[in-house]
């Protein structure tokens, strides 16, 4: 039978084909692998709280799709020397091989040192959700322009204390690169539209539930009259909304922020909580593994890539940035499942 | 004659049919060529054009992500009644005809959107077929696309348009990035006829046909319709390529380019009788140039080989006549070249051999009516009548010495004429002949001959014929004694430059004017005269002339009552001599 059928395979190819001109080799770019043996580990700012979970969820789900290995490991409080012991831990941990460290850095600078001897080592590093400096990194993974969102806080708390009266700001770590640029932008856009207005306090939680819980109260208190707060940083509005709750005012001090929507779930519907801004953490930590898996492959992001079950990126300079900002409200804030 | 012929057809048509074949299948060779590499670059183009296509087809269900209001109507898993559910569907259907249909691109047939046990649909001509159940598709329920879009070929799915149209399915998961979460499938229909634009270029110029199929063989598209959705059997024998290649049983120049984006392959086919059609003309005029070089070289090979054969031929005809000995031949070639050449040397050698049978056919006739005159005037019988008469009268006188005389010398000179074998002799026994002939004459006449003989040369030593000298002197005493009393004959023998010259003087009547110069003409015509008075002279004159040369002979000077001079020339002729002679020998 193999006879038979090897004799016709040749008697087919003895029909005859002359080839005349070959265009270029056919070897076409292969399908992806299916399951590659590439790790790539996701250090995020802080560990357990919703946001970095909802990260945590994208950035496993792409692994699954992509077939690496994700691991998603950070500091349970947001600190970036906690940080550095993690990244150095899995640089010299030698049972893995990391390919790609990609960091939500808690502060621009000390980072520097411990990427450069991560890249030293062949190792990529990108940064997502919070920026180094250039040199640490080889691209950031942006949510939205920080112009757009800081500017855009600043209306979506204007629209709810009729632009006028006093505001505080709770950001997270104090030193972190992308909530300063944020309140850079709040700050502008208020001095050149609501002259009314009037930032009275930036206080720092440390991406602390607990001590962001504390430091509302404390606002709160200090500051009568106040009309508003924006939460800088995810843990910002839970805290700010359920300070406010229990103060008796809310409707009273707009809350107003960064953070997902599933906390915020009941006090935007109880109205302790107005409107809560964000971007798909989930999205975000998907993007991250899929531009980390690219870089592997030697695909750097480009302006308008598709990536799929991520969607279309934009490339500004060295920072690619994933979309827009979306508003949660008492109406939508259902559709949303983090 | 046909070896000339095939030499020159072997010299003209065999290197001209080689060059030609050469020539032109360098030619198509190079067409198939020049094609074979400009082809695949406009498939290239053209798979580029599609890709480019496609690809905006394929990123339009992005531009759902901008309406949130379609995107809340996709994430939403239940309704609380019908109304909401159809005021929804109708949000939805209306979103996808302004922004598929109605959006710029032509070639979207229809639009379905599957979501949570919905269908939104928007087409542009009626359809059936597609349901809710996933067993319309290929795809089962656990669809992981991965973000990739599939195609889906008419095949795969009971979806059918009215009227038919070839479409393919563009299908892809939608994702809510956001929850990063399933929302349902988008299917495209495209309709095919979008890439006509792009390969009708291709097809323009050429009976060619065009057909794409996927990485399976299956035909997605084709310039027959009716074999879309067909498996190209042959696709896993073709060599795997971009390029292009020649099949061997049925010459088609077939193209090959891979799409980059679909991993489709774009086929384009031509026969290689049509791409060379345009030089059909160039090859049907080569052909004919060829058969009229072929037919002129035939003819001109014909003509040349007639010309050099049929001389030839001619000649070896006359030759055979000339063989049979019919030497009056004539070969009229008037050519300058080899043939002509040959044939004239023919002609002249045939002439001289002619000329030189003659010859020598005449001089033999002459040297026997020479010879036989000879003999006559050896032993004339008047001669002898008048020589025994005077030796009766002697007897009678009974003058015993001179009777003993006169026989000795008479029997001397009978034997010297019997004596006929050699036909040259020393002038020595010519002059001694010719003396007993004078000798008996003055025997006969007495003092009414006298004669003398001088010799300057050795005559024992030069040869001359025989009886050249008796018929002058017997011409010399008969018009001598009929006019004179006394007859005087000087002999005189002399070398004179390389000639031996014997000369007889007499003081006879001589010779008038007229005769001699008649008799001067008769010696150069060389013709034989009659037998008158002159007979002799002319005969001795013609035998010299016969043996030795036309430069040799008599030389007759003479003057009317004053005398006659006859000086015979002889060349220097010794006994070794002899036989070189021609004539000579033969004559004998």
């Amino acid at each position: 039978m193999l006879m038979i059928v090897s004799g016709c395979s040749i008697l087919s190819n003895g029909d005859g084909y002359e080839v005349i001109y070959t265009n270029k080799s056919t070897n076409q770019s292969a399908t992806r692998q299916e399951e590659s043996d590439h790790t790539i580990a996701i250090i995020p700012k802080v560990v357990n709280i919703p946001y970095f979970n909802a990260v945590e969820e994208g950035a496993m789900k792409a692994g699954k799709d992509f077939g690496v290995e994700v691991i998603y490991t950070g500091p349970t409080v947001a600190d970036s020397q906690e940080q550095i012991k993690i990244i150095e831990e899995l640089i010299h941990n030698e049972e893995l091989s990391v390919d790609v460290i990609a960091v939500s850095a808690n502060d621009p600078e000390s980072l520097i040192p411990v990427l450069k001897e991560v890249r030293d080592q062949d190792i990529h590093v990108i940064t997502w959700d919070a920026d180094t400096l250039a040199e640490g990194r080889e691209f950031f993974i942006d949510m939205v322009d920080p112009e757009t969102l800081g500017r855009h806080l600043m209306d979506t708390l204007a629209w709810n204390v009729d632009e006028q009266g006093k505001y505080a700001i709770m950001t997270g770590a104090r030193d972190a690169a992308n909530l300063n640029e944020w309140i850079k932008w709040i700050k502008i856009q208020q001095e050149e539209y609501y002259p009314d207005m009037k930032l009275v306090e930036i206080a720092a939680t440390g991406d602390d539930p607990n001590k962001a819980y504390l430091t509302a109260k404390r606002l709160i208190k200090d500051h009568t009259d106040l009309q508003g707060i924006i939460g800088n940083s995810s843990v910002g509005p839970p805290a700010a909304a359920q300070a406010v709750k229990e103060a008796g005012e809310a409707g009273n001090i707009a809350v107003v922020g960064l953070s997902p929507p599933n906390p915020m779930n009941e006090h935007l519907k109880s109205g302790a909580a107005q409107v809560i801004t964000l971007w798909s953490p989930k999205k975000l930590g998907y993007l991250t593994v899929a531009l980390s898996e690219n870089i592997i492959e030697g695909i750097y992001p480009y302006d308008g890539q598709y990536i799929p079950g991520a969607g279309k990126i934009r490339v500004v300079g060295d920072s690619v940035i994933m979309g827009e900002p979306i508003d949660f409200n008492k109406e939508n804030v259902d559709q949303y499942d983090f | 004659m046909t070896k000339l012929m095939i030499g020159y057809i072997i010299l003209t048509v065999i290197p001209i049919s080689l060059l030609g074949y050469i020539l032109y299948s360098q030619y198509t060779h190079s067409i198939e060529e020049q094609v074979g590499e400009y082809i695949p670059k406009l498939l290239e183009q053209a798979n580029q054009n599609i890709d480019n296509q496609l690809n905006e087809i394929k990123q339009l269900p992005d531009s759902l992500y901008n309406s949130s209001q379609i995107i809340e109507v996709l994430r939403k898993d239940s309704y609380q009644s019908k109304s909401n559910l159809l005021k929804d569907t109708f949000n939805v259907n209306s979103y996808l005809s302004s922004s598929f249909l109605n959006g710029g691109y032509s070639g979207i047939l229809g639009v379905f959107i599957q979501s949570k046990n919905r269908l939104f649909s928007s087409t542009k001509i009626p359809y059936s077929g597609l349901r809710l159940e996933p067993s319309s598709l290929p795809y089962g329920q656990d669809l992981d696309l991965k973000g990739q879009t599939q195609t889906i070929l008419p095949y795969q799915t009971s979806l059918e348009f009215e009227g038919n149209p070839p479409y393919i399915l563009f299908m892809r998961q939608l994702r809510d990035y956001e929850n990063q979460e399933n929302l349902g499938t988008i299917l495209i229909a495209i309709d095919l006829s979008i890439f006509d634009n792009t390969l009708n270029t291709l097809k323009e110029e050429n009976d060619s046909t065009i057909w794409i199929t996927d990485e399976g063989g299956r035909i997605t598209y084709h310039t027959d319709p009716a074999l879309i959705g067909e498996v190209d059997h042959n696709l896993s024998n073709y060599p795997d390529i971009n390029g292009s290649f020649r099949t061997t049983h049925d010459n088609q120049l077939i193209s090959v380019e891979s799409s980059q984006l679909t991993n489709w392959k774009l086929f384009h086919s031509i026969a290689l009788s049509n791409l060379t059609k345009e030089t059909n003309a160039v090859r049907t005029g080569s052909v004919i140039a060829f058969a009229i070089i072929v037919v002129l070289s035939v003819i001109i090979s014909i003509i040349l080989a007639w010309n050099v054969s049929n001389p030839l031929k001619k000649l070896t005809r006359l030759m055979k006549e000339v063989e049979k000995g019919n030497f009056n031949v004539d070969l009229p070639v008037n050519k300058m070249d080899e043939v002509g050449m040959l044939a004239k040397s023919f002609t002249s050698m045939i002439q001289e051999i002619d000329k030189l049978i003659k010859q020598n056919y005449q001089i033999e006739l002459r040297q026997k009516d020479a010879e036989l005159y000879a003999l006559q005037s050896q032993i004339n019988p008047h001669f002898m009548y008048n020589t025994l008469e005077t030796i009766g009268y002697a007897v009678d006188d009974e003058e015993k010495e001179v009777v003993i005389r006169m026989v000795t010398i008479l029997g001397r000179m009978l034997r010297y004429s019997l004596n006929n074998k050699d036909k040259l002799v020393p002038i020595a026994s010519e002059v001694k002949n010719m003396k007993d002939y004078l000798t008996i004459q003055k025997f006969r006449f007495e003092d009414r001959i006298h004669f003398t003989i001088q010799e300057d040369v050795d005559m024992y030593q030069y040869y001359s014929p025989k009886f050249i000298l008796q018929p002058i002197i017997e011409n010399a005493i008969k018009y001598g004694l009929e006019e004179l009393f006394e007859c005087h004959i000087g002999i005189y023998i002399y070398q004179e430059a390389d000639q031996i010259c014997i000369k007889i003087k007499d003081n006879g009547p001589g010779i008038d004017e007229n005769t001699l110069v008649k008799l001067k003409s008769s010696l150069n015509n060389d013709a034989i005269a009659g037998r008158d008075s002159s007979f002799g002279l002319i005969n001795v004159h013609t035998r010299i002339a016969m043996i030795f040369g036309e430069q040799y002979g008599l030389e007759i000077h003479s003057e009317v009552n004053k005398g006659t001079e006859v000086i015979v020339k002889l060349p220097v002729v010794r006994d070794h001599e002899i036989r070189n002679l021609s004539g000579g020998e033969e004559s004998a």
